[in-house]
Parts: C-alpha cells; sequence; structure tokens
C-alpha cells in the first residue's frame, strides 16, 4: 500500500525524529526522578529503624519483648518487620520465622530477604532491615518493608503517559500538519511555475507575508522573474531590430542584384552591380559582427586578463589617433590630462569605448566645433569625460540612446549602426564602472570609475 | 602579368589595380599552401582564388589528413579552420610546433571573439582570420606571411627614393626631409618594411595601432591621405598606392 504523501515528507521525518527524541528525553527523566525518589525512601526508612533499634537496644530484655509486641500491634499495614532470636538462633519473639541467612549483624541497616510469619507467611520478601547483637547474646532484628517502589512507578507510569503520550501525539500532529502544508505550498509554487513555463511570464509565486522563510523565498524568486520578464522583452524588441536592421541592406543588395542580372550589359555594369551589392552584404556583416561582440561582452566575466590600464597614456593614444579626423572635419580636439590615473581592466576593449565615444562626438559635432576629453580625478573616482559642442542628448533620450540600435532622429542622416553606446556601455558595466549621460546642449558623457576599482 | 587577366569577380580583387598589388609574387610564384577546411564550397573558392594568384593549393579536408599533408609536403604556408572533423584546426598546428615546424599558419575561425583570436595565436598560429571575410584579406595575409621581414639590424630602411632613419626618426624623399608626426613615422615604417604588399584596413588597425576591434570611421584612409600627401609629392611619382575595395601598397615603382 502507497503511503500517504506527508508520511513521506521531509517535514514529517523530521517531526518524527524529534518527537522521538523528546520521548527518550522524558522516559530518562521520569526514570531519574523515579531513582531518586526510591534512593531518598530508603534512605529515610534506613534511618527510621536504626534510631528504633537503638531505642529497643536501650532497653531491658524483658522490656524489649513488649516493645517489639507493641510495634507489631501499631502495624495495620504490615510493613514492620520485628524480632528477637536467641544466641542459639531460636525465636523469641516477633513476625519472622528465622533469623534471615543473608542478614549481617552489627551492620549498617541494608536489604535482606526474609521469611515472615504472619502476612504472606512461608513467603520471601525482601526488606531493609538491621540487626544487633544485645549483651545478653540476643540478636535484635528490625527492618521494613520498603517495597513502596511499586507505587512510585505507578505514579510515575501514569505521569508518563499522561505526559508523553499527548505531547508525542501533538508532535505528530504538527508534524503531519506542517508537512501537508508545506506540500501543498509547493503544490501551488508548481502550478504557477508551470504556468510561466508554458509562456505566461506575468505569473508570479505567491507569498505572505516577508517575515516568513518560504515567503522571502518567493519574494526573491520574484525579483528574478520581474529582471528576467525585462529582459526577454527586452530581447525580442532587439529582434525586430534586429531583422529590421539587417533586412534593409540585404533587400538593397537583393534588388541591386537582381536588376544588374537582367539591364547590365558590360562587365563593367555588372561590376559595378557586384561592388554596391557586396557594400549591402558588407553593412550587414558590420551589424552581426557588432551585434556578436555586444553580447560576447555582456557574457563574459570580469577575465583574468585585466590588468593596469594607465588611462592618461592611452586617452592621449585615442586623441592622436582621432586628430587628424577632427582636423578633416575641422573640430579642436583636445586631451586634458592633469593626472596620471590607473584602473584594472583589459585594455583592448577600454580603448575601443573611450574610442567610440571621442567617434561619436566627433560624428556629431558640426564642424568648427570642439571635442575634449578630459581626465578628473574627484573624492573617490576617476573620470573619463568625454565633451563636445554638438547638438547633445535630450533628458527624454538619455535611457534610449544606450538601446541597441536607436538613433536619435536629429541625426538619420549620419551613417552608423546604432551600436555604439550600447557596446561602451556593455564594456563599462563589465569593468564595474559606470556610464553617466548628461542632457542638455552639448554632448557630456563621463566613463566613471570607482577608486575601490583601481589596481 | 598574367594575374590582370584574373576572370574572378570576388570581392576586392576586381580592378587592375588590384591584380597590379599582386604582382609582387610572382618572384616567388608556385609557393606550396596547404588548405584544411572542411566546407568544400569555400575550400574551392579559396583554392580557385589563390590559384590564380599563381599559389599551387593543396587541399585536406580535416585534420588528420591534414597533419599528414603538412608533414608530407611541407608547404610553405598554411591555411587552418579552427574547427575540423577528426582534429581540431589548434590541434593541428600544436601537433606540427611541436615537430618544430615552423611553417606560418593563418587560422580561419568562425568564432571571432578576441579570446578566440588569443587562443588561436597562443598555440602556435601566426595570424587570425575571421570568417566571413573578403578573399582579398586572405590572399594579402598569406602573403604577408610568406614574406614576414627578417629581423633586421639595419637601422636605415630604404625603397626607391624614399629612406628612413630608424634611430634619427626622420624621413627623407631622395634630398626633399620629409616632416613626420611620430604617429606618421610608425605607420611608414610599418609599410616600408613591408613594401610592394598589399596591407589592409584590417592588417593596419591591428598592426600599427593595436586595435582589436574595427572602429565605425575610416580612420585609416584619413591617417593614409595624410601620409601621402607628406610622402608623395605634388610632381613625384606615387609610391604609396590605394588599392580599391582591398588596401594600401607602397612601392617603388608606378
Amino acid at each position: 500500500m502507497r503511503q500517504p504523501q506527508f508520511i513521506r515528507s521531509n517535514t514529517f521525518r523530521w517531526a518524527l525524529a524529534v518527537s522521538a527524541v523528546f520521548a527518550v528525553f522524558v522516559i530518562v527523566l521520569f526514570g531519574f526522578i523515579y531513582w531518586k525518589i526510591d534512593d531518598y525512601l530508603t534512605a529515610r526508612s534506613d534511618r527510621v529503624i536504626t534510631v528504633e533499634l537503638d531505642g529497643i537496644a536501650g532497653l531491658s530484655p524483658e522490656r524489649r519483648l513488649e516493645a517489639i509486641d507493641e510495634k507489631l500491634r501499631q502495624d495495620p499495614r504490615g510493613v514492620q518487620v520485628a524480632a528477637i532470636f536467641a544466641a542459639d538462633g531460636h525465636r523469641i519473639t516477633g513476625n519472622l520465622e528465622s533469623l534471615p541467612p543473608h542478614l549481617r549483624i552489627d551492620a549498617p541497616a541494608h536489604g535482606t530477604d526474609v521469611i515472615r510469619r504472619d502476612r504472606g507467611a512461608g513467603e520471601n520478601q525482601t526488606v531493609r532491615a538491621i540487626a544487633r547483637r544485645m549483651r545478653n547474646g540476643d540478636v535484635l532484628v528490625l527492618g521494613r518493608n520498603v517495597d513502596e517502589a511499586g507505587e512510585i512507578s505507578h505514579v510515575v507510569g501514569q505521569a508518563l503517559a499522561l505526559g508523553l503520550l499527548p505531547g508525542f501525539c501533538l508532535c505528530l500532529l504538527a508534524g503531519a500538519w506542517l508537512s501537508v502544508r508545506a506540500q501543498k505550498r509547493v503544490e501551488e509554487v508548481n502550478q504557477r511555475v508551470q504556468r510561466i513555463i508554458a509562456g505566461d511570464l506575468r505569473e508570479r509565486l505567491p507569498y505572505r507575508n516577508v517575515d516568513e522563510p518560504f515567503s522571502k523565498l518567493a519574494v526573491i524568486v520574484n525579483g528574478m522573474l520581474d529582471e528576467m520578464e525585462t529582459m526577454i522583452h527586452a530581447l525580442a524588441g532587439v529582434g525586430n531590430d534586429i531583422a529590421h536592421d539587417l533586412r534593409t541592406p540585404l533587400t538593397r543588395a537583393r534588388l541591386t542584384l537582381e536588376r544588374g542580372r537582367t539591364n547590365a550589359a558590360t562587365l563593367e555594369q555588372l561590376q559595378a552591380v557586384s561592388d554596391k551589392a557586396i557594400a549591402g552584404i558588407d553593412q550587414s556583416l558590420t551589424i552581426i559582427t557588432a551585434l556578436l561582440r555586444l553580447a560576447q561582452i555582456e557574457n563574459s566575466r570580469r577575465s583574468a586578463g585585466f590588468g593596469d590600464v594607465a588611462l592618461h597614456e592611452m586617452l592621449r593614444e585615442v586623441c592622436d589617433i582621432y586628430e587628424p579626423i577632427a582636423e578633416n572635419k575641422n573640430i579642436a580636439l583636445q586631451v586634458a590630462v592633469k593626472h596620471r590615473r590607473s584602473v584594472r581592466g583589459d585594455q583592448d576593449l577600454l580603448i575601443e569605448a573611450v574610442a567610440n565615444l571621442v567617434d561619436n562626438a566627433i560624428k556629431f559635432t558640426p564642424e568648427g566645433g570642439e571635442v575634449n576629453i578630459e581626465l578628473l580625478q574627484e573624492d573617490s573616482e576617476t573620470i573619463v569625460r568625454v565633451t563636445d559642442t554638438g547638438c547633445g542628448i535630450s533628458e527624454q533620450e538619455r535611457e534610449a540612446v544606450l538601446r541597441r540600435f536607436y538613433r536619435s532622429d536629429k541625426i538619420r542622416s549620419t551613417p552608423g549602426v546604432g551600436l555604439g553606446l550600447s557596446l561602451v556601455a556593455a564594456i563599462v558595466k563589465l569593468h564595474g564602472f559606470r556610464l553617466a549621460i548628461h542632457s542638455g546642449g552639448g554632448g557630456r558623457v563621463e566613463i566613471v570609475c570607482p577608486d575601490s576599482q583601481q589596481g | 602579368m598574367a594575374l590582370v587577366s584574373s576572370k574572378r569577380t570576388v570581392s576586392g580583387g576586381r580592378s587592375s589595380s588590384t591584380a597590379n598589388a599582386f604582382a609582387a609574387i610572382e618572384y616567388q610564384l608556385m609557393a606550396k599552401v596547404l588548405l584544411i577546411e572542411d566546407d568544400s564550397e569555400t575550400a574551392e573558392e579559396i583554392t580557385a582564388e589563390l590559384s590564380d594568384r599563381g599559389f599551387e593549393v593543396e587541399w585536406s579536408a580535416n585534420g588528420i589528413d591534414g597533419l599528414d599533408k603538412a608533414r608530407s609536403l611541407r608547404p610553405d604556408a598554411m591555411i587552418v579552420d579552427r574547427l575540423l572533423p577528426g582534429m581540431d584546426g589548434l590541434t593541428v598546428i600544436e601537433a606540427l610546433r611541436k615537430e618544430q615546424v615552423r611553417t606560418p599558419v593563418l587560422v580561419l575561425s568562425a568564432l571571432g571573439a578576441v579570446d578566440d583570436r588569443v587562443r588561436g595565436l597562443r598555440m602556435g598560429g601566426d595570424d587570425y582570420l575571421t570568417k566571413p571575410f573578403a578573399v582579398v584579406e586572405l590572399v594579402a595575409r598569406i602573403e604577408a606571411l610568406l614574406r614576414r621581414p627578417a629581423e633586421s639590424r639595419e637601422t636605415t630602411l630604404r625603397v626607391g627614393p624614399l629612406e628612413l632613419d630608424l634611430i634619427e626618426r626622420t624621413a627623407k624623399r631622395g634630398d626633399r626631409v620629409i616632416d613626420l608626426l611620430p604617429r606618421e613615422f610608425r605607420l611608414l615604417e610599418y609599410m616600408m618594411q613591408r613594401s610592394d604588399q598589399l596591407l589592409t584596413r584590417a592588417m593596419l588597425l591591428e598592426e600599427v595601432w593595436n586595435y582589436k576591434f574595427v572602429p565605425a570611421t575610416n580612420l585609416v584612409d584619413v591617417h593614409m591621405g595624410r601620409l601621402r600627401h607628406k610622402v608623395d609629392g605634388p610632381d613625384e611619382t606615387p609610391m604609396i598606392h590605394n588599392v580599391r575595395g582591398a588596401g594600401f601598397i607602397l612601392r617603388a615603382g608606378p
């Protein structure tokens, strides 16, 4: 037969284990109490009979007989044992058949087997007893049946039954309840997750209050789902953009080739057509290359190839490379480096990022403008700032410029694929730096490197 | 100029000036190139193009056979695809290098990541070209590998009337002193070490500027324009030639 599911659950097993440990603990505790009480009662009765023995021993032999008889008369429960034996061992008085064989004379009170004459005559009975030889040779025996242990164990057993059984059952019930409850929640989560897998990205896990661990977990997972939903939507958007941006040059190439095939009459014409088609295909390839590169940078971890990059030298180098281009456009390109600063990073990637910013700045600055590259040292950060006198980036566009393929309407006519800033952002993020884009007239973009990143 | 009539209109190699660019290789005609590439169509294109350019091409479609051919044929240069059936391209190169075979190798790969490139070069590749590529780029690089400048102790480079003093950092064309900026000097030095060779934009970016990426702007053209302006005076024979759709070439003759 299949066990009910809650019995197989971990929670229930834990509850079972805990209640078993609890039961063992309680049993040991009660055992200890029983042992202690028994010990105490025995010691008390030993004291009593020793005192009585001392009292009776102090009497004259005749008075002793009376005292014994008196004592036995006053014992309705029949727990007392008292007797006097003559030196030869025969009984003078008392309720014992004979001198108990294992009873040590003149020893402190101890347990021994006796045979009584009155109650349960002829039967062996274990009592605590003490014996002393009198001056006339008689042996005085006093004892007390301490067989009250049975009563105590009875009480202890009752207490155990009263305390342990309900406790044990309660534990099991709680375990079962918790396990059923957990199972229910898991089932609930499972259903929601199944819906998410099926494509419902808006589904979230249920949670009650945040202090409970299960809910905490649900909140964390929900946060992850939020992030993933955003990413998946962004990705879908990118997919559309890619399709559009790739299709345009490819369509052009196709049209060119098709027309060339029918219309070109000479080799020169055919070559011109091929050139045009190749240019279109090259543009598509450029886009694919840029995208792959972007994906590669975004997905890479901080590589072991990181080293110290001297920013001051790097900026001068970038400026050196772009100077002729700026000059051609009559733009003043200047680099202002006051301090020597190094950061930890990938030299090639950082050059690419800065070169992209400078490239952009020159591209979007009208003739006669200015592009400045600065290396600044603030309280706890190093800043690479590229400013230009171009049209700048408006407040509304600040977020958008980082999107793949985003191209401002103002610059529709300038060639480019709209991946440059995405690439810069990815590189900056990989290094743990920050990209700050300032809005307003004139472009101003900063790569902010926190000092903790400095090697 | 048997190469001028090249009928293949592959990207780049389509004007007579391109053919001129490769005329220089005639002196080492029949250089043997081993191509290890599993895609037969790509291999066919490359083989045809290289044969047209005067190379003797051996083709091998997998790594194991390629390694055998590399050992037995002793080619002058090799083109090795990275992903091959049987044996990985890099493993082939590694095996050869262990046997002290120093044949220059151009690694071809669809994996264009910077890391892949570094790994390819570390394993013993001499150059790395990412697919898809223009055939003219491949030919230029193979030629560059075949004619790698020997380590020379020369302190003066000379090409025709052009003279570059590497110690004094000065340049002269005949008696005319050319005033060069440091970056222009670096570019001219690179070109003079490889005179009569076609240098593609990508090669120049990688070697002269150490750029591992292709910038949006036509950086190379701008720099080259400035250098040419200084090197080729108005009434002098041009020495720096622009090979349309391919790159640049420096040579003494017209």
